[in-house]
């Protein structure tokens, strides 16, 4: 019962970080009907701005992951700008192989700076909670806590303030949206700026659990694109839904069979989902 | 005054609209007839800036409408009811209207005051004002679409097809909105394949064929003209 407590806050933990880079993802995927496959590389470099604030200024955890959260928001927007806004009329793929450059770009850019090897990050409040013989760590709790918040911060976001609402119009009619007079280049610009805050927050947040490599924005890349497409591609509830979905398959799956086929538990479930829903589970057939 | 004056819209090699000259005077209602494929829906994108011409301007009480960009143009005060509504089917009917005044964002009380208008003039929308715009039938869609474009308080309605697969007896609700958003002084531009609802309302038409103007004139003369009788009153 106490492994199985654990197991389920490894789960909630890893399923929170999912989603914030998920929700990212499809957020920009809805607003520019292109898939970013930089997102991964932005995630990456918000677990390196991380560490390097917190080296190199010395300031609290807290701090270091809201500093980094900005400089990714910003990096981000400006990727919209200098990459996407410019390929806006060309055939998608263009967009497509100029992003897959960006993240290849921005590993490389780390790795000269960085190194290849692995960093590690110390946890903000090391050891462990203890209630009643369940044991969870202090940085999972914070994990879970903080990945909810920003969660419901995002939704709040989204459903209640009429610039949220100019990202989910633009999703839903792109000319509605500008025959209503928004701007939809500031509204794309914002969008993925959110998605760079959200993809540093998740990466800042696993750092200290999980290495810092450079490789680290290609697996996520794979995992959110995977998760998205199981919710359904721009689809907010549904990258929450699939991020859980991918990390209790993961977490339990690797625990109950074999942690080698973690992974492929996960992508085993997501084919099955393709093959009984193709347009993913929160997406209405067209 | 709208003027628009030997204007042209290519699609790549296919030219859409040909020298097209057209005017809408303050308080008028006026009616573009025209089959499908006329160019009415080019004209009217063209208008709200969402496509630019190739030659030739569109002014609104002197300012040019050519742009390309659809949010200076409905700030000056052209709105477009589009064909097909572009709706954003899931938020809620209000969030639709609410995003109808995004022009008029600082002005939230000038925002409420309208959302009180468009509901008095759409009463079938207040029970639906939180269900998602996608959920509604196709009449009730069509009067988010018209109330959203209202929303913005235009000075100048650009309405393409509202009647478009509409029962009867919501043309007529839709057309009779029409006619009280007229009275309070909104001049409108209505596309229409349903001329004779149309002209039961406009003060002058045009009608487009092949992306040309082919005839224009008053109610009285386009009602009696024998080429638009046979074409599109199917008498």
């Amino acid at each position: 019962m106490t492994i199985l407590f654990q197991q389920l806050s490894n789960a909630l933990a890893l399923g929170g970080v999912y989603a914030l880079v998920a929700l990212g993802l499809t957020l920009v995927y809805g607003v520019m009907r292109v898939p970013n496959f930089a997102h991964g590389g932005l995630y990456m470099l918000g677990a390196y701005f991380t560490y390097a604030v917190l080296n190199g200024l010395g300031v609290p955890y807290v701090v270091a992951l809201l500093i980094a959260a900005v400089a990714v928001a910003l990096l981000a927007a400006l990727l919209e700008r200098l990459v996407f806004y410019p390929l806006r009329n060309a055939p998608h793929v263009h967009a497509m192989i100029a992003a897959i450059g960006v993240l290849f770009f921005f590993e490389a850019v780390v790795q000269r700076i960085w190194g290849a090897d692995f960093k590690q990050i110390a946890e903000p409040i090391p050891g462990i909670l203890n209630v009643g013989g369940v044991v969870i760590t202090w940085q999972r709790l914070l994990v879970i806590l903080a990945s909810v918040l920003a969660m419901l911060g995002l939704n709040f976001f989204l459903k209640r303030t009429l610039t949220g609402a100019t990202i989910e119009a633009m999703s839903q009619s792109r000319e509605g949206a500008r025959l209503v007079g928004i701007d939809v280049n500031r509204v794309g610009m914002l969008t993925f700026a959110i998605s760079g805050a959200l993809a540093a927050v998740a990466a800042a947040l696993i750092a200290p659990i999980v290495s810092v490599a450079p490789s680290m924005g290609e697996v996520m890349n794979l995992k959110v694109f995977a998760i998205i497409i199981l919710g359904g591609m721009g689809s907010v509830p549904g990258a929450i839904v699939g991020a859980f979905l991918l990390a209790f398959a993961e977490v339990f799956g690797g625990f109950y069979i074999n942690l080698d086929f973690a992974d492929v538990i996960g992508f085993a479930a997501l084919v099955l989902v393709l093959a009984i829903r193709p347009q993913g589970l929160f997406r209405r057939g067209t | 005054m709208l003027e628009v004056q030997r204007l042209s819209v290519n699609y790549g090699p296919f030219r859409a609209l040909h020298d097209v000259d057209l005017t809408v005077q303050e308080g008028e209602i006026v009616v573009l007839l025209g089959a499908n494929g006329a160019g009415k829906s080019t004209l009217f994108r063209t208008l709200s800036g969402l496509q630019r011409p190739s030659a030739g301007t569109a002014t609104w009480r002197g300012v040019p409408l050519t742009g390309g960009r659809p949010e200076f143009n409905v700030a000056r005060g052209v709105a477009l009811c589009p064909e097909g509504r572009l709706l954003f089917p899931d938020l809620s009917v209000e969030k639709n209207l609410r995003l109808g005044a995004f022009v008029h964002r600082r002005d939230a009380a000038g925002t409420e005051r309208e959302l009180g208008r468009v509901y008095d003039l759409f009463p079938d929308l207040v029970g639906k004002r939180h269900a998602p715009a996608g959920s509604l039938s196709g009449g009730q869609q069509q009067m988010v679409a018209i109330a959203r474009s209202l929303m913005a308080r235009p000075q100048l309605l650009l309405l393409d097809e509202p009647s478009l697969g509409l029962a009867p007896l919501v043309v007529e609700q839709v057309f009779a909105a029409i006619s009280r958003v007229n009275a309070s002084g909104v001049s409108v531009l209505l596309a229409e394949q349903n001329a004779f609802a149309a002209l039961g309302i406009a003060h002058r038409g045009y009608v487009l064929e092949g992306g040309r103007v082919s005839l224009q004139g008053s109610q009285e003369a386009l009602l009696g003209d024998d080429r638009v009788r046979s074409a599109y009153l199917g008498v």
